[in-house]
């Protein structure tokens, strides 16, 4: 760091430039984005309601098993303001940050719709919206290099593949595994690699 | 073979680090240029004014509250002169 202190007195030989591009370049380029929160918010959301959706349909006669659902709509305004927020806070914004922001935005909205129009598609809601995140959650490792979070997404088809097959308090469990590999696991991976980066560049 | 001029207003380190920065992000704020090329404010604010002036980047002001924040975007043109920037740069290099 030192040596870029007095950087207007010096003059630089062509390697000196090559070496310092490079530098920086690696610099940009080295920042692990962390983005256990929303993967830690929607586990533990869609692990509550899918798991209070199981034991209501199962064991009692309750006519809305879906109520734990209602929860998706605060999570969905939570996400918006973190992630306004954590914009801002950052200092920089990459180009893969924005793809990635309307990327699960849209898959949100889509999800929602499908919900909506839950009627017109058989209420095989489950394994749709699992098929969608498995989409998101894929090109997410993708993108922030994760390779748990590619696992976790392949978790996702491969288990609504199964969803398609059973009835609706299985779908429930279903998805429970799947937030559990998909989101949970990468999530709290993601949290201590983040932990770990700022130890070591501190 | 003559060698080409090296590009002035990128052959200094500062801009040239701030350059290669930019030119990895979408943009970036002025807080985080200073913390990744541990320069002064004053000197990067100079630099940035030269760098701006020369139409290589894009310095937005804005305010969030009271606090003022600067936000760097390099341009099409910025981007050009930075790769025949390094285009010139191999030149020398060459054995």
């Amino acid at each position: 760091m030192n040596k870029f202190k007095n950087m207007e007195e010096k003059e630089l030989s062509p390697q000196e430039s090559l070496d310092l591009i490079q530098s920086m370049i690696g610099r940009a380029r080295q920042r692990f984005t962390d983005n256990s929160f929303y993967f830690l918010l929607w586990g533990w959301v869609v692990m509550l309601a899918s798991v209070t959706h199981y034991v209501v349909v199962e064991y009692t006669n309750f006519d809305r098993p879906y109520i734990g659902w209602a929860l998706t709509v605060p999570a969905f305004v939570v996400s918006m303001i973190y992630g306004a927020r954590q914009g801002k806070k950052e200092g920089v914004r990459n180009y893969t940050d924005g793809i990635y922001a309307w990327m699960w935005f849209m898959l949100g909205i889509s999800m929602f719709t499908m919900v909506f129009y839950g009627e017109k598609l058989g209420w095989q809601i489950v394994p749709l919206t699992m098929l969608m995140g498995g989409v998101g959650t894929v090109v997410s490792g993708a993108m922030l290099k994760f390779r748990a979070l590619q696992i976790g997404g392949a978790a996702f088809w491969l288990l609504s593949i199964l969803a398609f097959e059973v009835g609706e308090g299985m779908q429930m469990l279903l998805m429970a595994v799947a937030v559990l590999i998909g989101y949970l696991i990468p999530g709290y991976l993601m949290k201590s690699k983040a932990k770990q980066d700022a130890v070591q560049n501190a | 073979m003559q060698f080409k001029t090296l590009d002035p207003l990128l052959h200094s380190q500062l801009r040239l680090a701030i350059m290669s920065l930019l030119i990895s992000v979408e943009s970036a704020e002025f807080v985080y240029i200073k913390e990744q090329t541990a320069a002064t404010a004053g000197n990067l604010s100079v630099q940035l004014d030269k760098l701006s002036t020369a139409g290589y980047i894009k310095v937005t002001k804005a305010f969030e509250g009271k606090k003022p924040k600067t936000t760097c975007k390099i341009t099409a043109k910025g981007v050009n002169a930075f790769e025949t920037y390094v285009k010139d740069l191999q030149q020398y290099l060459k054995p």
